[in-house]
């Protein structure tokens, strides 16, 4: 009955980006380290992730083995860092290539309306019709083992979300006197887009990517896990994980650590959206 | 149920305060069964404090003092709970913005319906044909099954207002009532709020028009920053004001504004011949003919719905007439002809400091910044307001910098949807002056759409009244 919320006075300064609150410091600070150790790869402990020594198998930590060595005698260490690298690789990889198209045609759909908008709905549903799953299983059946046939169906499951996103948010925006006001005044295309859309769709944008970003990490070490990723004995978290199945009781700290990388990962990339305006 | 004998809303040295700092008050008045209460005022004023100090709901960091009684009880001391429970059944609101305070997907007559069966307590039968008596009264007859973002605002403003009473409570608090309604249905709701005392209810007003005051008549309470300025019977006070402020707020009345000159005899910069506007397959405004000359200021007005935002992006070339032609002089640029919009904050990109907006058009239009400044200044600006962003400066002064924006194209033509609507009276006196001699002084010619009769009577050289067409 009443609807007295509103007090005479100066609303408070509108917050697209919010301030760093202490989660999301921690999921920046994580994805710096992961994003480090990626880069460095297993040069950073100088280790050789393929090498094989089954005299050394299933060692605890040591000053040569940080981590300790796998069923193969290999330096755990050194497959993580190898794993980190394939899996972040591709999820940036696969959040840039799904992002860039998908946020563009978002952009275009909402630009000109009409048949363009119609046909890439239309095309943006078909895809959505497909289990994500389903869609990397047929690239991989195509071309077992390979790792561009994951990225490629990463990357083709995950445009999506940026185009649906992108196109919602942008009719409104473009439906704004703001914007007709601008168009009026002679700003061009390129302008209204930074001032107008850029503002309201990047929080929500990098929101996606980071989940994006999670999805893919999942999706390729779910894939090596049941074998249909990428194949031993390249050093990736799903395929160690399997690899190091059968000894989980005797070395359970060894089957651990791809799952607590998987973990931290997908934590991390979480963390530093966290409090981010949610699409 | 308190239909009691005496309805009486008593407020003693009633303050309200953020911290230590007083927003309101000492604020005391005492309004009886047939009376009318007018607290006039404008934007920050502190009327709305006062309303929800009055009905508890001031937001958590405000805290109130004083004493306020409703109906011989005294409610400050009550609990949330206890205080909550008065409303509707022993004081009504009538929020403004209606829109708002309706639940936008149910249907009209089952909010009206549901007050009546829930507040009222009438059984389920009884409460259906309460909502009919109350949409046959109001002449919403039709408008039963439809959700409140197909109703008119007028109608929706009486859907709230059947809804607020149903609860037959014995006063009625309305905030703003009349703001954005056009001429007719000001009327039409200044009506409804006479009838609440004749019929022995206690009525308190809250409003920034003088037209208000003066029609509801009773007492008044002039309030500015939180103070009382003058208190008294409203004819006495709005006939011989005694504080200058008070005075200004009724010289902002349009209907006090001096009458403008004759019309410039320039060059005509646009025409329109025989334009028809339609939505969907309605027709709304037929026939529609224009011949504006360069300096000229032309008034369209008309009730709402009848198409006047739509006319105006017609002659913006925003949309296709439906039938005639709307023609540009020769000399016009492409950028020539420019908008101001009703609600100034929606039409800047909100994310943006306003100085990065005002610097890409003078870019684009290869305008120096100490032109634009000159600008600002001769709107009575500061240049220093552009550090921020659009939500954060007042609609006043963000109209005068979206009037600063269009200046800097060059216009020849602007048109002006309802620019000052939003706007408190004094400070659409400003604007609309400021406007009409920055416009004289560079040759541009306005057309601006009102539903204020009095504006397009006085501000305008010529005026021209839509009618519906159907």
């Amino acid at each position: 009955m009443t609807d007295f919320t509103q007090i005479d006075a100066m609303p408070p300064a509108r917050r697209s980006w919010p301030r760093i609150r202490p989660a999301r410091g921690l999921g920046f600070t994580l994805l710096a380290l992961l994003a480090l150790c990626a880069v460095a790869g297993p040069d950073l402990v100088g280790q050789d992730p393929a090498k094989q020594s089954l005299l050394e198998a299933r060692q605890p930590p040591s000053a040569d083995n940080l981590l300790g060595t796998d069923h193969l005698g290999r330096d755990m260490a050194a497959r993580l860092l190898s794993g980190a690298q394939l899996s972040l690789s591709l999820a940036v990889l696969s959040v840039l290539t799904a992002g860039l198209p998908g946020t563009l045609l978002g952009i275009v759909a909402a630009w000109y309306g009409g048949w363009t908008d119609r046909v890439l709905t239309s095309f943006a549903d078909a895809v959505l019709a497909l289990p994500g799953l389903l869609l990397v299983l047929m690239l991989a059946a195509i071309s077992p083992g390979s790792w561009w046939a994951l990225y490629a169906g990463i990357s083709l499951t995950l445009w999506v979300e940026y185009f649906r996103y992108t196109r919602q948010r942008a009719r409104i925006v473009m439906a704004e006197p703001a914007v007709e006001a601008s168009r009026l005044l002679g700003l061009t295309p390129g302008l209204i887009i930074r001032r107008h859309l850029v503002p309201e769709i990047g929080p929500g944008l990098l929101t996606i990517a980071a989940f994006g970003a999670a999805t893919a990490v999942t999706a390729v070490a779910a894939l090596g896990f049941v074998s249909v990723g990428v194949r031993p004995p390249t050093a990736e978290w799903g395929v160690m994980m399997t690899e190091l199945l059968p000894y989980w009781r005797e070395a359970p700290f060894l089957i651990l650590q791809p799952v607590a990388c998987l973990v931290i990962t997908v934590l991390a990339l979480h963390l530093s959206v966290g409090g981010m305006r949610r699409p | 149920m308190t239909l009691s004998d005496a309805p009486s809303i008593a407020v003693d040295a009633l303050s309200v305060f953020f911290g230590a700092t007083r927003l309101l008050g000492p604020v005391s008045f005492r309004v009886a069964a047939g009376e009318t209460l007018v607290i006039m005022g404008e934007t920050g004023a502190g009327k709305s404090l006062t309303a929800q100090a009055i009905l508890g709901t001031l937001p958590k960091e405000l805290r109130a003092e004083g004493k306020v009684t409703i109906n011989g009880r005294q409610v400050d001391t009550l609990s949330p709970t206890d205080r909550s429970a008065l409303w509707g059944r022993d004081i009504a609101t009538l929020p403004q913005e209606p829109w708002l305070a309706l639940d936008p997907l149910m249907q009209a007559g089952r909010q009206v319906a549901e007050a009546h069966r829930y507040v009222a307590g009438l059984p389920p039968e009884g409460a259906r044909n309460a909502c009919v008596r109350d949409f046959e009264t109001l002449g919403l007859v039709g408008a039963e099954r439809r959700l409140p973002g197909a109703l008119s605002g007028g109608m929706a403003q009486r859907v709230a207002f059947a809804a607020a009473t149903a609860g037959r409570a014995p006063i009625l608090l309305a905030d703003e009532p009349t703001k954005g309604l056009d001429a007719e249905r000001h009327a039409r709701v200044v009506g409804l709020l006479t009838q609440v005392p004749k019929d022995g209810g206690a009525l308190l007003v809250i409003t920034h028009e003088a037209a208000v005051a003066r029609a509801l008549g009773g007492n008044i309470i002039v309030l500015r920053d939180g103070r009382v300025i003058e208190q008294g019977q409203t004819d006495q006070i709005l006939a011989k004001p005694q504080e200058p402020y008070t005075q200004d707020l009724l010289a902002a009345d349009p209907q006090a504004w001096p009458r403008s000159g004759t019309a410039p005899d320039g060059a005509v910069v646009l025409t329109a011949e025989g334009l028809a506007v339609t939505r969907g397959d309605r027709v709304l405004i037929e026939g529609f003919d224009l011949s504006l000359r360069a300096g000229e200021r032309v008034a369209v007005t008309g009730p709402s719905g009848v198409g006047k935002t739509t006319l105006l992006d017609t002659l913006a070339g925003l949309i296709a007439p439906a039938r005639g032609n709307v023609q540009r002089a020769k000399s016009l640029g492409r950028h020539a002809v420019q908008k101001l919009y009703q609600d100034p904050p929606a039409a800047f990109p909100p994310h943006v400091p306003l100085e990065q907006s005002l610097r890409d058009v003078a870019r684009l239009h290869g305008v120096t910044w100490d032109r634009v400044t000159e600008y600002l200044i001769a709107l009575n600006l500061l240049p220093d307001l552009l550090e921020r962003r659009p939500d954060a400066v007042s609609g006043g002064e963000l109209q005068r910098i979206s009037v600063a924006r269009a200046l800097t194209v060059g216009p020849v033509v602007l048109l002006a949807d309802e620019p000052t609507s939003r706007l408190d009276p004094i400070t659409q006196r400003q604007t609309l002056e400021l406007l009409a001699g920055i416009t004289e002084a560079k040759g541009i010619s306005i057309v601006l759409v009102t539903h204020h009769a009095a504006i397009a009577e006085n501000w305008a050289h010529q005026s021209i009244e839509l009618k519906s067409a159907t």
